[in-house]
C-alpha cells in the first residue's frame, strides 16, 4: 500500500428523507482489463428529496459507479437496494422499471427528430401506433413543472447543448422515475449551470432523489445536500455539505499524506532541451485548445503536468509531436525551431511519444507484436538492410523488450496486438519508447492501467532516463505521480499553464486547490 | 402530335415506372436503416429468372411471390453480413450483383434456348383492360407501396425506430432497440421489393428472361433513392420521371425518321444520362442517415 491517509473515512451521515437506494460493498472489476479493482466496497445511498453529489478526481470511478447504479453494468460484488428490497439490474431497462433514470455524459438524442420523436422511441408502446401527440402533451407538462423550457417540436438538431441536456433530462423523467442520476452534466455546459441547478433544486423539493456526479468542488458544494467523495474507486466518506469547507474537501478527494518525491540530485544542467513559447492552438472544434502556453525543460529533468483531462494537456502533447497544428507560438527541440513540423522529423530531433489512446495512436492493433516493437526503427540498421528486413535481429530486439517490461505476450509474431489487455500494450510502447534513451520523451498518462509493480517500475525507468540526461514532459491525473516524478510541476486548467511549483517544495493541496479552481490561489 | 401517341408514351412510361418505384421505394427503407444495397441490380436479374420459372409452375400471383421471396432471401443474407458479421455493405452489394450475373447466365444456358427463356403466354400476369388501353395491375401496387411506406416510416412507432438506428444507432440502443436485428430486416424488407420489381419485368411486362434483363434499373433505383431524400412519395415520383425517359427513348429509337440519323443505341442511353443529370444534381442537397453504411458497434 502505496498511501497512507491521515484524513480518513469518516461513519455515513444520516441524511433526511427516506432512503430510495442503497449499495452495499458495490466492486467492480474488468478482469483483465484492468489489474486492479474500479470499484473497491462502496457503500452509498440516495433517500428522496436530496440531492447527493459524488465527487471524485478523473478516473475515481464516478461513471463506474453511476453505470453499475443505472444497469448498463453488472456488479461484480455487492448489493443493491431499491426501497430496502434487495435487487439486481441486469440492463438500463430494469432500472428503469425499478426507478433509476440516468443523464449520460454524451447525450445519447437522434438529431434530426424532435424531442418528442426522440422520447417516443423508448416507449414500451405498439411499433404501429404512433404515440407523438400523448408525448407532446406530456413533455408539455413536465418542460413547465419543472421550469426546463423545452418545447417537444423543437429538432434536436436547433437546440443548444444545454437545451438538448435539459431535453435529455425530460426523456428520463418521462419513465417516472424517483431517483435520477446525472453523470457530470456540467461538463458540456458551463454557461447553463445555473439553470440545470435551479431545476435540479425544485425537483429534489418535489421528493425526487437525485445523484448528481462532479469532479469540481464548488458545484458540489453549491447543489448538493450532501457529498460524496472518491478516490481511486474508495469512498472517502459521506458528508453534509454544510459541514464541511473546501479545503477540507480537497484533501479528502486528493489524500493527504507524506509526499513521496523520489530521491534525486538536483538538475545540474542548463542547458534547454525542449521550449514552448507563447503557444496557442485550436481543437477540433475549431474552439481554443491552448492558450498563451509557456515553459522548457532542462536536460535531465522532468516536468509533470497535472489538471483533470481534457484541460489541454493532451492538445500540448500533440503540438510538440506535431500531431496539431500550433496557431501561435514557437517549439524549440535542442536550439532549433520544430513548430508545426511533421511527425517524423520530430521524431529524428530526438522526441520519443507515448501517446494518450495507446490503442489507437500508440500500437497499430492488427499488426504483431514485433512489428509494433520495431516500429518506429524499422529504417535503421541493424532492423533492416536495403529493402529487407532483418527478422532475427528484429525477433531479439522484440524479445527483449517484452521480457524486460513484462509484458504478456503469447507470440511475437503470430499473436495480433489487438487481443493484449491495455496494460500490456502499454508495456510494449514504455519500451518501444524508452529503450534509445531519448533526448527528450512526451509522456501522456504513462502508467495509466498499470499494476502497483509496473507503475514502480515505470517510475525507475523514468528516474533511470533523467540520469541520462534525457528531458521528460509528462502528463497525469495521479497527483501522487506527478509528486513522487516531476522536478517542477505545472497545472493545466483551460488551456492554459495557471500554477508552477517546484516538485520539492510543492504541497499537495495547494496543488489540488489549484487543479480544482483553476487558479493558483495559494 | 396524334394525342393518342402521348397517351400511349404516357401509358408506357407507368409500365417502365413500376420496377424502378418498387426497388427504390425498398431502398428508401433500408437506407433510412443505414444498410446502402448497391446490389439491387442483381437481385433484380435474378428475381427476374426465378419469378418467371414461379410463374410457369404456378401462375403469375405464384411467381410475383417467388420473386418477392428471393429478393427476402438476398437481403437477409446482404443484411446479416453488414450488422452481425460487420462487412462492408459496398463488397457485400456487389457480391450480389456477381453472384446474380453469373447463376442468370448459367441458368438460361440450361432452359433450351441458350441465352433467352421466353415466359410462357399463360403465366403472364393480365393486363386490365379499359376503354383507354390497356394496363398493369402492378401499376396501382407501385403507387400504393410508396404511400403506405411513407406512412410506416414517418407515421409510426416502428418507422422511428428504423430511422433512429439509421441516425444514430448509439441512442437508439440506449432506447432498448435491438440495432442488428431491425436493420437486418429493414434490408430484407426492402430488398423483397426489388425482388418483386424483378418479377414484374419478367411476368407483368416484357415477357422474357436474359441475362441483360434488368438494363441497369437496380443502379438507376438508387439513383431514384438518392434524388428522393430518402422520402417513398418522391421515389414514386422519380421512378416516374425515369420510365418516362426510358419509354420516351424506346419510342423515339423506333421511329424511322430518327433511326436513319441516330443509332437506337445511342438514344437508348437517354434514362442512364438523366440519371447522371439528376443525381448530380442533387447530390450535396440531399440529406442522408449519419451512420449510413457504417456497422455498428458497441464500445
Amino acid at each position: 500500500m502505496r498511501y497512507k491517509y491521515i484524513g480518513g473515512k469518516s461513519d455515513p451521515v444520516e441524511g433526511n428523507g427516506d432512503i430510495i437506494l442503497r449499495g452495499k460493498n458495490i466492486c467492480k472489476g474488468f478482469p483483465g482489463v484492468w489489474e486492479h479493482l474500479i470499484l473497491d466496497h462502496i457503500d452509498l445511498d440516495i433517500r428522496a428529496g436530496e440531492i447527493h453529489t459524488l465527487l471524485g478526481e478523473n478516473g475515481a470511478g464516478k461513471t463506474v459507479i453511476a453505470n453499475c447504479l443505472s444497469g448498463f453494468y453488472l456488479l461484480s460484488e455487492g448489493q443493491l437496494y431499491v426501497k430496502g428490497k434487495p435487487v439486481t439490474l441486469k440492463s438500463p431497462r430494469d432500472a428503469i422499471k425499478h426507478g433509476i433514470g440516468m443523464v449520460h455524459q454524451e447525450l445519447a438524442l437522434v438529431k434530426p427528430f424532435t424531442v418528442a420523436q426522440n422520447i417516443a422511441l423508448g416507449l414500451p408502446a405498439s411499433d404501429l401506433s404512433f404515440p407523438i401527440p400523448e408525448v407532446e402533451a406530456r413533455v408539455r407538462e413536465l418542460s413547465q413543472r419543472y421550469k426546463l423550457h423545452i418545447d417537444p417540436l423543437d429538432r434536436v438538431e436547433d437546440l443548444s447543448v444545454g437545451e438538448q441536456q435539459r431535453a435529455e433530462i425530460i426523456k428520463v423523467l418521462y419513465h417516472n422515475p424517483e431517483i435520477l442520476i446525472l453523470d457530470e452534466p456540467t461538463s458540456l455546459i458551463s454557461a447553463d449551470a445555473e439553470h440545470l441547478f435551479e431545476v435540479l433544486k425544485s425537483m429534489a423539493a418535489t421528493g425526487y432523489g437525485i445523484l448528481f456526479i462532479t469532479h469540481k468542488i464548488e458545484e458540489a458544494l453549491e447543489v448538493g445536500d450532501r457529498v460524496t467523495v472518491l478516490r481511486l474507486g474508495k469512498t472517502m466518506g459521506t458528508r453534509e455539505t454544510d459541514k464541511i469547507d473546501k479545503t477540507e474537501l480537497v484533501k479528502l478527494m486528493f489524500g493527504e499524506h507524506t509526499p513521496v518525491h523520489l530521491e534525486r540530485k538536483p538538475v545540474k544542467s542548463t542547458k534547454i532541451v525542449l521550449e514552448v513559447k507563447n503557444l496557442e492552438a485550436l481543437a477540433a472544434d475549431d474552439e481554443p485548445a491552448l492558450q498563451d502556453v509557456s515553459f522548457s525543460i532542462r536536460e535531465g529533468e522532468i516536468m509533470g503536468f497535472a489538471g483533470i483531462s481534457g484541460n489541454g494537456q493532451n492538445d500540448l502533447a500533440e503540438v510538440i509531436t506535431g500531431l496539431r497544428r500550433a496557431a501561435k507560438g514557437q517549439v524549440i527541440i535542442n536550439g532549433k525551431d520544430y513548430t508545426n513540423h511533421s511527425p517524423g522529423e520530430i521524431i529524428r530531433a530526438g522526441v520519443a511519444h507515448i501517446p494518450e489512446k495507446r490503442r489507437e495512436m500508440g500500437v497499430i492493433e492488427p499488426m504483431t507484436v514485433a512489428e509494433n516493437v520495431v516500429l518506429k526503427d524499422i529504417r535503421i540498421s541493424p532492423f533492416s538492410k536495403g529493402f529487407f528486413l532483418n527478422i532475427s535481429q528484429i525477433t531479439k530486439h522484440a524479445k527483449e523488450i517484452v521480457s524486460r517490461f513484462g509484458a504478456l505476450v503469447s507470440d511475437l509474431w503470430k499473436s495480433q496486438t489487438r487481443i493484449l489487455s491495455g496494460g500490456n500494450i502499454q508495456r510494449l510502447i514504455l519500451g518501444r519508447e524508452t529503450w534509445r534513451m531519448p533526448k527528450c520523451l512526451v509522456a501522456v498518462y504513462p502508467t495509466q492501467g498499470l499494476d502497483a509493480k509496473a507503475i514502480d517500475h515505470t517510475w525507475e525507468l523514468f528516474m533511470q532516463l533523467r540520469e541520462a540526461g534525457s528531458s521528460i514532459f509528462f502528463v497525469s491525473e495521479d497527483l501522487d505521480e506527478i509528486m513522487a516524478l516531476s522536478d517542477r510541476i505545472a497545472v493545466m486548467s483551460a488551456g492554459r499553464i495557471v500554477g508552477m511549483f517546484e516538485g520539492s517544495e510543492a504541497k499537495r493541496e495547494q496543488i489540488g486547490l489549484t487543479i480544482a479552481t483553476g487558479a493558483s490561489r495559494a | 402530335m396524334n394525342p393518342g401517341y402521348l397517351w400511349g408514351i404516357f401509358l408506357g412510361s407507368l409500365h417502365a415506372m413500376v420496377p424502378i418505384t418498387l426497388a427504390s421505394t425498398g431502398e428508401v427503407v433500408g437506407e433510412s436503416a443505414g444498410l446502402f444495397n448497391i446490389g439491387l441490380e442483381g437481385i433484380i436479374l435474378l428475381s427476374a429468372m426465378t419469378g418467371a420459372l414461379g410463374a410457369e409452375a404456378g401462375g403469375p400471383i405464384a411467381g410475383l411471390i417467388v420473386g418477392m421471396g428471393t429478393g427476402f432471401a438476398i437481403g437477409l443474407v446482404f443484411g446479416a453480413i453488414c450488422t452481425y458479421f460487420k462487412g462492408v455493405q459496398l463488397i457485400a452489394g456487389v457480391g450480389i450483383n456477381l453472384f446474380a450475373a453469373g447463376l442468370v447466365t448459367f441458368w438460361l444456358i440450361h432452359l433450351g434456348v441458350p441465352g433467352h427463356h421466353a415466359v410462357a403466354e399463360e403465366s403472364m400476369l393480365v393486363n386490365i383492360s379499359t376503354p383507354v388501353g390497356d394496363f398493369s395491375p402492378m401499376i396501382l401496387v407501385a403507387i400504393v407501396l410508396p404511400v403506405l411506406t411513407y406512412v410506416l416510416l414517418f407515421r409510426t412507432k416502428l418507422g422511428l425506430k428504423i430511422r433512429a438506428v439509421g441516425e444514430n444507432p448509439q441512442a437508439a440502443d440506449v432506447s432498448g432497440i435491438n440495432i442488428h436485428l431491425l436493420r437486418l430486416f429493414s434490408t430484407a424488407a426492402g430488398a423483397s421489393l426489388a425482388g418483386l420489381a424483378g418479377a414484374y419485368i419478367s411476368v407483368g411486362w416484357l415477357g422474357s428472361v436474359t441475362k441483360e434483363i434488368s438494363a441497369g434499373r437496380g443502379f438507376i433505383a438508387l439513383a431514384t433513392v438518392v434524388f428522393s431524400g430518402l422520402n417513398p412519395l418522391l421515389a414514386l415520383l422519380g421512378g416516374f420521371i425515369f420510365g418516362f425517359f426510358d419509354n420516351l427513348a424506346v419510342w423515339i429509337s423506333t421511329m424511322p425518321a430518327v433511326q436513319q440519323v441516330i443509332p437506337w443505341q445511342f438514344v437508348s442511353m437517354a434514362p442512364y444520362v438523366v440519371t447522371l443529370l439528376v443525381v448530380a444534381g442533387v447530390i450535396g442537397r440531399a440529406r442522408f442517415p449519419a451512420a449510413m453504411g457504417i456497422p455498428y458497434e458497441r464500445e
